[in-house]
């Protein structure tokens, strides 16, 4: 997979957020390791992957051809590419992602060569969103909500009785409530055989504290079996940092948003594609729920971001 | 019953005393000719004073509609009329009723729900026309819970998918002003707390709009901020008599109820007014505080726009500024400095951010930095620890007999 390894050509294109060119600055040196930009890189598996997964396995590719190119063609390299190397400038921090030796190679149609040099001239290219810098902010996952089917009946008063982490109140609810402490989470076991569990912190852990709870079931007798495990829902929160006028915000999204103070003192904002319900609040937090895998929360937050930081100010 | 008469179509004598609804009728058997109608009235009143029954009224317009419904509708015109909301209002709220009880989710809801539904047609026609009508108002009205309400909005907004503005800040300032019993004296009101309701309307107007500017109104409930610019307002117009008035006297003279946050908003408004009176030479040497700033309220309401400008800096343009200047951070807060140093020099107080006061206040607890676990989801689940969870066969016994004697001593207290 030969990439342009560099920089996201569509970032040069953009009025810099750095504003103007400082010489001595690489340009592209904060955009790549904050990873959550939208990359115009051609198409292939953006929608599966989450486009930071994408960004680390796209730098794990360009170390391992910096390691294997930078052995055999460095004396090579020093004569290729010294007049792009003198437009470098002072670039401490690049080796580790871009080699020199990359720079060289023939841009792939559609993209533009990495400096704005005089040399080498800028061909406008839309970037995927307008205004799009990365907006430098990770949403944190906070909750996983899994269901699994254990596979056969089970009596919830034995299991009651006999697990210490177990708590059945049949006149307030129709299910044993178990949790355990690695990884801290709690889950509603059904006489049908069916448990959802909450709590996780990500993907990984709900799935192995349900592998838990199911293997406590087992040990207390019942004949579990692990069937279709699947994560219906994620919940994730990040904070903007800038305080946002929220009776602008229903006022020009108003089919997506719903925003009633005497309620609720944050904004509902239903977005349609990822099917997200985002939670955004006066002090610039915001809260990310519905979704069914990780891309989407992030994917939503990306398309948030510049609608949030027209908010910014109003004043 | 026979009666000896006979049908004057078909001939034939039997007849049968059939009501129509209320009407009593002599109907033909046979060919179903009506031959005599009684009267169409059920009082003698209506008879007397020949006045026609009204089609709402009569029992015609109930034949398609259930029970419940006619009984909701009712209640929609009695809230509007109640309200003293104009009459076209009425017509649209039932037309939002009739549309919401066509679909399943509603028609299927328990009555309480169906209840507070009244409520909510009549909220979504006031918002439409920007008539000031609060949540609240309404849930007293229908001696319903707030939360039931909330529930039954969000989802009739939704189901019908209708677009619904928001409170109109302005016009609910003018009801809520005009509601408080202050412009006339009268027995408990000393002459010195009467006010003349045009100015005290248009000083709260401002402080309500000085209190959106800077974000204390964003995210709350609007009410509580509203009563406490009316209180602040009423006070600056004759701060001499009246700062020995508190707010929860003022608003037990006023006749209002006192809404719980309005006491911190006041605090917050005042703050706010401290801030802008730090920018002003002439006040700056008075060294005010929460109280003596009331005084000049007039004075800094005047020159508002000036002043927030000049007390706050833009928080967010600092961070933004900031964000740029990587490469040379000196340069840009240098630039920014350079404004301020005039104002710094001559002014010893230095600009505060102009943030809503949640993200003033310093965060209670710690966040803890989510460590990156590496977590699998596939690994082995050591026996160990799953035993940890079970109850040894001890416990089993010790719990059972517990529940046991728990179970005896329940049921001994009811004596046979």
């Amino acid at each position: 997979m030969d990439q342009n390894n560099s920089l996201p050509p569509y970032a040069q294109g953009l009025a810099s957020p750095q504003g103007a060119m400082t010489p001595g600055i690489p340009i592209f040196s904060p955009m790549m390791p904050y990873g959550t930009g939208l990359t115009p890189q051609p198409i292939q598996n953006t929608n599966s992957l989450s486009i930071l997964e994408e960004q680390q396995r796209q730098q794990q590719q360009q170390q391992q051809q910096q390691q294997q190119q930078s052995v055999a063609t460095a004396a090579a390299s020093v004569q290729q590419s010294t007049s792009q190397q003198s437009t470098q400038g002072a670039s401490g921090q690049t080796p580790q992602l871009f080699h020199s030796q990359t720079l060289t190679t023939a841009p792939l149609p559609g993209t533009t060569p990495l400096y704005p040099s005089p040399m080498t001239p800028m061909t406008p290219i839309t970037p995927a969103t307008p205004a799009s810098e990365s907006s430098g902010i990770v949403p944190q996952l906070q909750n996983i909500v899994s269901t699994v089917n254990l596979g056969c009946k089970l009596d919830l008063k034995t299991i009651a009785l006999r697990a210490r982490n177990a708590e059945y109140n049949p006149k307030r609810f129709a299910a044993v409530i178990m949790r355990i402490r690695e990884p801290r989470t709690t889950a509603l076991i059904f006489s049908s055989g069916k448990m959802v569990c909450t709590g996780a912190k990500s993907e990984e852990q709900s799935r192995l504290a349900a592998r838990k709870y199911a293997r406590v079931v087992q040990k207390l007798g019942f004949p579990a079996k692990f069937l279709d495990f699947k994560i219906q829902n994620m919940v994730g929160s990040c904070d903007v940092k800038f305080p946002i006028r929220l009776e602008g915000l229903v006022l020009t999204h108003q089919q997506f948003s719903s925003y009633e103070p005497e309620l609720f003192p944050g904004l509902i904002y239903r977005m349609i594609k990822p099917r997200i319900v985002l939670l955004i609040f006066v002090s610039g937090k915001v809260v990310l729920t519905g979704a069914k895998v990780r891309a989407e929360i992030y994917e939503a937050f990306e398309n948030i971001y510049p609608i949030l930081k027209g908010f910014r100010k109003t004043t | 019953m026979p009666s000896g008469s006979r049908c004057p179509d078909c001939g034939s004598s039997e007849l049968v005393e059939d009501s129509h609804y209320s009407q009593s009728q002599l109907v033909c058997s046979d060919c179903g000719c009506v031959v005599t109608e009684g009267v169409l009235t059920t009082t003698f009143n209506d008879e007397g004073n020949l006045r026609e029954v009204t089609y709402s009224r009569s029992t015609g317009e109930n034949e398609q509609v259930s029970r419940s419904q006619q009984r909701d509708l009712r209640r929609v015109r009695d809230l509007c009329r109640i309200l003293k909301l104009p009459p076209t209002f009425e017509d649209t709220a039932i037309s939002y009723y009739q549309r919401a009880y066509q679909l399943p989710g509603i028609r299927d809801a328990r009555l309480q729900k169906k209840e507070v539904l009244v409520g909510c047609c009549v909220l979504i026609t006031c918002r439409q026309h920007n008539w000031p009508l609060t949540m609240g108002t309404i849930c007293t009205l229908l001696y319903a819970d707030l939360d039931v309400f909330s529930g039954t909005y969000m989802q009739l907004v939704k189901l019908l998918g209708l677009d619904v503005p928001a409170l109109c800040l302005e016009e609910l300032v003018k009801s809520y002003c005009s509601s408080f019993r202050l412009f006339q004296a009268s027995s408990p009101i000393p002459a010195k707390y009467v006010e003349d309701k045009d100015k005290m309307l248009s000083r709260t107007l401002l402080l309500v709009e000085l209190a959106n500017e800077t974000w204390l109104v964003t995210g709350r409930h609007p009410l509580p901020v509203i009563t406490a610019a009316t209180f602040l307002a009423w006070q600056s117009l004759r701060p001499s008599a009246r700062l020995t008035c508190s707010l929860a006297q003022f608003c037990k003279l006023a006749n209002v109820d006192l809404p719980y946050p309005a006491a911190s908003r006041l605090q917050e408004l005042l703050a706010v007014l401290l801030q802008m009176a730090s920018q002003l030479a002439w006040l700056r040497v008075l060294k005010l505080d929460k109280r003596t700033v009331v005084k000049h309220i007039g004075d800094l309401l005047q020159h508002r726009h000036m002043l927030v400008r000049m007390a706050f800096r833009d928080g967010t343009a600092e961070a933004e500024t900031q964000e740029q200047e990587q490469g040379e951070q000196g340069q840009q807060e240098e630039a920014e400095d350079r404004t301020f140093n005039l104002s710094k020099r001559k002014r010893p107080s230095s600009p505060a951010p102009l943030l809503p006061p949640c993200m003033l206040k310093p965060s209670k607890r710690t966040h803890p930095t989510p460590s990156i676990s590496t977590v699998t989801g596939d690994e082995d689940i050591s026996d160990s620890e799953i035993e940890q969870y079970l109850r040894t066969p001890q416990e089993v016994r010790d719990f059972q007999r517990a529940q046991a004697a728990s179970q005896a001593a329940m049921s001994v207290p009811n004596p046979p």
